[in-house]
């Protein structure tokens, strides 16, 4: 039974603290839906989980499985069965899909997966996810639309196969048919694996088609409340004044902690970092 | 394969044809190109090896000149290309020890075309000056350099397109990227273009810069430890230059040796 347990998580970004104390346990197969206005730390918390560098655990503990995630680097954590389908998915040109992924595959496993077996499984996976064929052989990302990268992140999460995703705003950029795709796909795989879920989304329709059996409500850094589905409904007819009010929270301006990248095709993103 | 140790001059057969150069001292290569040749040079040991090449009107010739040396080698290199001859010329310079190189590349007569590309994958101190000068009207001189630029590593690339005054409907074009893994690395690239004409095409593409942590998070996200993370991405970053070479069998010579390093790291 690997389970998650957040206790008492207090994180930084460039000093400045956005996690006030969470605690937060997922168990096998359970599906939770993080909910909360923006700039209200969610993202922060499955980053934290992740390990990126950025965020600075000042107090508390993350346990994955009995292990001690803090004392594991970002490449142990996925090994560890630990996944996060990104809000914002990083275009690495000049390496494939198919090398990344067979490279991230084989980092799992005792001897490399047969090549004839990885383009079977790569070819399958990208037909259930409805992309273009030729996206085994296009750079990681590279030139990809919102949507594009969104179901990309399901491919890898597919091939990988972890024992608990993190979806943060995954439905963000996908259009009606294809955050249907991505909702099959993740529920399949739920029923198939047992993998649990944590899952951040804006928007009740994903919480239609991937169906969670918690929700939290991270407001100004600490869960203020939880639930099940009743919540998630509630929270999409009322919005959060009401929790405002009944829990006497004065919402704060804060800004976007992480802010988006505006897609402007990749030469505009890569500018800078000379990737190309 | 032929293996050269002492100086030696090579009028360069047709075809494909390998040579390995292992001298314990200083050596001169002297190289005559008159038809099609593809020469695959293997520096395995010098100290200072000095080049001269001539390729003939018409002539044809693709080097890929692989430094596999132990030790830190010098090279100067001198090659001249005559009417409507062809010189092709890749650089593999992934080995751990240092390097210094000067090519100069004088197209001669109208017609000439030269091109110089590297690929390399820095970890000592590794030093270009590198030159295609066009000397007659309608000559072609190109440079294409890429590098990654790891730990310890120190990069130059002086790289100049002269063309010389009378050299009209010239061209000159050069790119050199430079990628950076180390943020307290120390590399330069200095793009030159010295145009004394007027009727000329030019251009020139530069990039400096560090790998973008995002993106090694983003790997390492999925698994990939940062060596790893590394070696795909200096893979995805050099293996274009084969794209320069010609030769089927020089390309693929190329891309192996660079996949193999590459999976070493």
């Amino acid at each position: 039974m690997k389970t998650l347990e957040i206790k008492n998580l207090h994180v930084s970004v460039e000093g400045k603290e956005i996690l006030r104390g969470i605690d937060l346990t997922i168990r096998e197969n359970e599906v939770h839906a993080l909910m909360g206005p923006n700039g209200n730390g969610k993202s922060t918390l499955l980053s934290a989980v992740m390990g990126h560098p950025k965020y600075t655990v000042t107090e508390g503990e993350i346990l994955y499985d009995g292990q001690d995630l803090l004392k594991m680097s970002v490449d142990e954590r996925s090994r560890a069965g630990l996944f996060l389908a990104m809000q914002y998915p990083q275009e690495i040109p000049g390496v494939t899909n198919s090398d990344f992924l067979r490279a991230a595959m084989n980092v799992r496993r005792e001897s490399p997966v047969p090549l004839f077996r990885f383009i079977k499984e790569m070819e399958s996976t990208i037909e259930e996810l409805q992309m273009k064929p030729d996206l085994a052989h296009r750079f990681l990302n590279e030139g990809f639309s919102g949507g594009e990268k969104k179901r990309n992140e399901i491919v890898q999460m597919k091939m990988l196969k972890p024992s608990l995703s993190m979806l943060d705003e995954i439905d963000s950029g996908l259009d009606v048919d294809a955050l249907k795709i991505v909702a099959d796909a993740v529920n399949k795989m739920h029923e198939e694996t047992g993998m649990s879920l944590i899952v951040v989304s804006h928007y009740d329709r994903f919480y239609q088609l991937v169906v969670p059996q918690f929700a939290h409500i991270l407001v100004n850094g600490v869960i203020v409340t939880e639930g099940g589905t009743e919540l998630i409904d509630r929270i999409n007819s009322e919005g959060y004044d009401w929790i405002y009010k009944e829990f006497g929270i004065k919402p704060e301006a804060e800004e976007e902690v992480k802010r988006p990248v505006i897609s402007l095709g990749s030469c505009a993103v890569n500018r800078g970092n000379a990737a190309k | 394969m032929m293996t050269i140790r002492e100086s030696t001059r090579i009028v360069l057969p047709e075809g494909l044809s390998e040579y390995a150069l292992d001298a314990q001292q200083d050596v001169e290569l002297v190289l005559e190109g008159t038809g099609r040749s593809d020469v695959y040079l293997r520096v395995l040991d010098a100290r200072k090896a000095v080049i001269r090449c001539s390729v003939a009107a018409g002539a044809q010739v693709s080097f890929l000149i692989w430094n596999a040396c132990g030790q830190d080698v010098t090279f100067d290199e001198d090659y001249t290309v005559a009417k409507d001859g062809i010189l092709r010329i890749a650089y593999g310079e992934v080995n751990d020890a240092g390097m210094k190189r000067r090519s100069f590349v004088h197209l001669k007569e109208s017609g000439a075309y030269g091109l110089l590309s590297s690929a390399s994958l820095v970890s000592a101190e590794k030093s270009y000056e590198l030159t295609v000068n066009n000397e007659a009207p309608h000559t072609t001189g190109i440079l294409q350099n890429y590098a990654v630029v790891l730990e310890g590593g120190q990069f130059v690339m002086d790289a100049t397109g002269k063309i010389e005054k009378g050299s009209h409907g010239a061209e000159s074009h050069q790119t050199s990227r430079a990628l950076c893994f180390d943020e307290k690395q120390n590399s330069k690239i200095l793009p030159k273009l010295l145009i004394d004409e007027n009727d000329v095409q030019a251009s020139h593409a530069t990039t400096l810069g560090r790998v973008d942590e995002e993106q090694m998070y983003y790997m390492q996200a999925r698994g990939l430890t940062v060596r790893q993370c590394t070696s795909l991405i200096s893979a995805g970053y050099l293996l274009p230059v084969t794209r320069f070479i010609e030769n089927e069998a020089l390309k693929e010579a190329l891309r192996e040796e660079l996949e193999k390093k590459m999976e070493e790291l």
